[in-house]
């Protein structure tokens, strides 16, 4: 008895790095990059005893996406949480950089990731840098980068910086994004402040949901394959232009926030603000429903990012 | 001339003290210790209401504040040692001797407290037999138990966690034995009477509802595909090859897996209704795919599981529920249930031995056995017969007169060879042994003998040790399934070659199972939210256990 699945039913949020890039584009037209057969592995792990992967934790590569060209980026949040080392951000920052010749319709950077690698932390930070540059220059060319979120690591700590630079992104339930983690947060602030082990008031501060209805994320999919390679399609569709009148949109968005919820302790009391009529069934809500309470919040959807 | 009334007359005197400090039955939380000072003496056996899951922590809290030099050498009978009070009494000197039955989260206090001698350790039982001893040698002079409400009567609703309380209360009450309870509120009604109140001398009203632990909630998220292969080989070549429908189930991932494989794997396969259809089990969430999917029939449970009061309540023809619509629980008789009415006990354990002597217990850790023993035994005063028991009592016996021969109890231990950080399951000489050495303890703390266990799961195979007619053939069953632990390298090839033709040992591919196929997406839920989703939003889990 062979159990086959239909790649596109697959759980994203279960799904490994290579097994979401092939689900997302067009059957069979991913060519990779630096694949494992060329052993681009980090050279700081050894030093701490640590394995290391063949493809350092990230998948780069081009495709077809809906039949234009594309390059794809893919974090693999099972090794080293998904962690930004120094192999793994100079193929991330190549990819980008290579988007300005070769100007692909889109690059698609599939987030799951705690932030950057601790054994080797100078150059995870450079390469964080060195991607939210790379994202701007290669947005500054007309090439919308759009990021989808939906992994067991969430993304957080550098991968959330890069994400705030991103055109366009795409969430699901499970996603989270946030700079500093739950646990960072109760060590450094009490749990008092945040009980990181509240994993519901997690979920509410950080998840796809609250991002999703704050406008932080700008589509919000089912945990499958097919539905981010759906919301992939129309996000390329509707990024929005990088010049000086979006920047300033973004700015006063963003002011705009902080003043309309700066004052909110829980994330249930900025839905209320939002008009969204239950906010206690937020969480539990299916996808459908939370789809038509998005449709009615107009700070969900806007033109600036 | 012989007073035969005496017991009576100091309990009247208990009671009579213990008034000072009440209004009728109802104590005030801010009296308890000046209530357990009146009523206790030095030198009591006390039960302190610890079970599996819910703790009269109120009490214990209230007991450890007494003063050792009134209270002093108690002799603690109770199943659960739980809570951090638990300990902190022998501490003190309030309490000096101990007997009981589990001890997961103060496993390693507990042990250290052995070794430092500071715990006068009767002996570590099964729950059935330390329930057994309250009626014969162990009985309480004082009780202090948990429930959810009580009336000023003492009328007590212990709520779904039922668990030990009943059989703590007959023990004490009526054997001249004063009996207090801690509740969440007193109420002008209960919604349902679980114990009369006149087996209740006092109530007092806790400062915050009693604590209980969700012991039983495993996330799928969590599952490994080894824990699905081992999940499948136990479906195929035990649960169909017997045709096992009354069982029990341990706690762990491996026999989770096994209840999320029933709608999906096992329905493939063709089992609904010949497998696994009724229970002795606590109400795992894991099981609400299949209940939903209509695979099971009935369960009755040890202890409830919380966030699943809502979901019981609305499946009452599959629960024991009462005339209020909750759980009713029961641990005295889910555990004789376990043991008489189920033809297949199948749970982890940290150790096993060349002979398959297993054990939860390591040189650091006395986490104690709980209900394992009694669910996973063969018990020998069983009469009834089943397909299932019959097919194993003939498969273990080739002598003998046939017309005589009796069934046995399928005793499955599922494991991988690895433990938790890579260390080994299978091992030549258990750590119970060394404990019991130095701590002095007459009988080694072993969880399941080996001449229970019937068979051994793990990601290399079934062995079958039914099949195996002497020592040295149980010996390299075992091996043979031992995988790359010291043990399994140790075996004997061709012994373990012969075993395998004779399908005493049985690999996947002997059953027609790809490992390849162990896949998550296997699982009916994947996740936490599925089994709500399952459960069409009855199930509500606690917030540790969420996601969203």
């Amino acid at each position: 008895m062979r159990i086959v699945t239909d790649p596109g039913s697959q759980s994203w949020y279960e799904a490994s790095a290579r097994q979401r890039v092939a689900g997302l584009v067009d059957e069979g037209s991913f060519a990779e990059f630096l694949g494992p057969a060329e052993r681009a592995m980090s050279p700081h792990l050894p030093l701490f005893d640590l394995p290391r992967a063949f493809d350092d934790g990230i998948v780069v590569g081009r495709a077809q996406l809906d039949g234009r060209p594309v390059l794809v980026a893919s974090q693999e949040g099972r090794f080293m949480g998904g962690a930004f080392g120094e192999i793994h951000g100079a193929k991330l920052v190549g990819l980008l950089r290579a988007a300005i010749e070769t100007k692909p319709a889109a690059v698609l950077i599939l987030f799951d990731t705690g932030g950057v690698r601790l054994q080797e932390a100078n150059a995870g930070e450079t390469a964080i840098a060195e991607t939210m540059r790379a994202i701007a220059d290669a947005r500054a060319a007309g090439i919308p980068v759009i990021g989808l979120i939906g992994g067991r690591a969430g993304c957080y700590g550098g991968g959330g910086l890069i994400a705030g630079t991103c055109s366009r992104l795409a969430v699901s339930e499970s996603g989270r994004i946030s700079v500093s983690g739950p646990e960072v947060i109760e060590t450094n602030k009490g749990a008092e402040e945040f009980d990181s082990r509240d994993r519901a008031l997690v979920w509410r501060t950080m998840g796809g949901k609250h991002r999703r209805l704050t406008g932080g994320a700008d589509a919000y999919c089912a945990d499958t394959v097919a539905a981010f390679r759906e919301a992939a399609i129309r996000l390329i569709g509707a990024a929005p232009a990088f010049d000086l009148a979006m920047l300033e949109a973004e700015q006063s968005r963003l002011e705009a926030r902080v003043k309309r919820f700066g004052d909110c302790r829980d994330a249930t009391e900025i839905w209320a603000r939002l008009g969204v009529n239950d906010p206690d069934a937020v969480p539990a809500m299916t996808d459908a429903a939370f789809a038509e309470t998005v449709a009615n919040v107009t700070e969900a959807s806007h033109d600036a990012r | 001339m012989t007073d035969w009334r005496s017991e009576k007359t100091a309990r009247d005197a208990r009671i009579a003290a213990g008034r000072a400090h009440a209004q009728g039955k109802v104590v005030r939380a801010e009296a308890v210790v000046d209530l357990l000072e009146a009523v206790l003496k030095p030198g009591d056996r006390v039960c302190l209401e610890g079970d599996n899951q819910k703790q009269a922590d109120c009490l214990a809290r209230g007991l450890a504040a007494c003063d050792p030099a009134k209270i002093h050498d108690l002799h603690m009978v109770q199943s659960g040692i739980v809570l951090p009070e638990h300990l902190d009494v022998f501490e003190t000197g309030i309490a000096k001797q101990l007997d009981y039955s589990y001890s997961g989260p103060q496993g390693s206090r507990i042990a250290k407290m052995l070794y430092g001698g500071q715990i006068e350790l009767g002996a570590v039982h099964t729950y059935l037999e330390l329930f057994a001893r309250y009626f014969v040698d162990l009985t309480p002079n004082v009780a202090l138990i948990a429930g959810v409400s009580a009336d000023r009567e003492g009328n007590l609703y212990t709520g779904p966690n039922t668990e030990d309380t009943p059989t703590v209360v007959e023990a004490t009450a009526f054997k001249n034995g004063v009996v207090i309870a801690q509740v969440n509120e007193i109420v002008d009604k209960v919604p349902r009477v679980d114990i009369p109140g006149d087996r209740i001398d006092f109530v007092i009203e806790a400062d915050k509802p009693f604590y209980v632990e969700p012991l039983f909630t495993r996330d799928p998220a969590a599952m490994t595909e080894t824990q699905i292969l081992i999940a499948m080989m136990a479906i195929k070549g035990i649960y169909a090859e017997y045709g096992v429908r009354r069982l029990n189930h341990g706690i762990g991932f491996g026999t989770a897996a096994i209840e999320l494989l029933l709608p999906t794997y096992a329905e493939k396969l063709g089992l609904k209704g010949k497998i696994a259809t009724h229970w002795a089990l606590n109400p795992h969430p894991t099981l609400i795919p299949a209940i939903e999917s209509g695979w099971v029939k009935q369960v009755h449970c040890f202890g409830s599981e919380v966030g699943m009061d809502r979901y019981i309540r609305e499946r009452s023809d599959v629960f024991f529920t009462g005339a209020d619509g909750s759980l009713r629980s029961n641990r005295a008789f889910c555990q004789t249930a376990g043991l008489y009415a189920c033809d297949m006990f199948i749970g982890a354990t940290l150790q096993i031995d060349l002979a398959g002597h297993s054990s939860t217990v390591t040189q650091n850790r006395v986490a104690g056995f709980g209900g394992a023993p009694n669910m996973g035994s063969d018990p020998h005063g069983r009469r009834h017969p089943s397909e299932t028991w019959m097919k194993a009592g003939h498969e273990a016996e080739v002598v003998g007169d046939p017309a005589l021969m009796r069934g046995r109890k399928l005793v499955v231990q599922l494991v991988e060879t690895f433990g938790d950080k890579l260390v080994p399951t299978f091992v030549e000489k258990l750590d119970a042994l060394e404990l019991a050495k130095k701590t002095g303890l007459e009988l080694a703390p072993v969880m399941i003998y080996g001449d229970d266990v019937t068979h051994i799961v793990t990601e290399e195979g079934i062995a079958n040790l039914l099949l195996c007619r002497n020592a040295d053939e149980r010996e390299q069953a075992i091996r043979g399934v031992a995988g790359y632990t010291e043990v399994g390298r140790g075996r004997d090839r061709a012994m373990v070659q012969r075993l395998r033709e004779r399908g005493v040992i049985r690999r996947p591919e002997d059953l027609g199972i790809e490992p390849l196929d162990a896949d998550r997406s296997l699982l009916a839920a994947k996740s936490i939210k599925d089994l709500v989703h399952w459960s069409g939003g009855l199930y509500e889990p606690p917030a540790r256990f969420r996601n969203w």
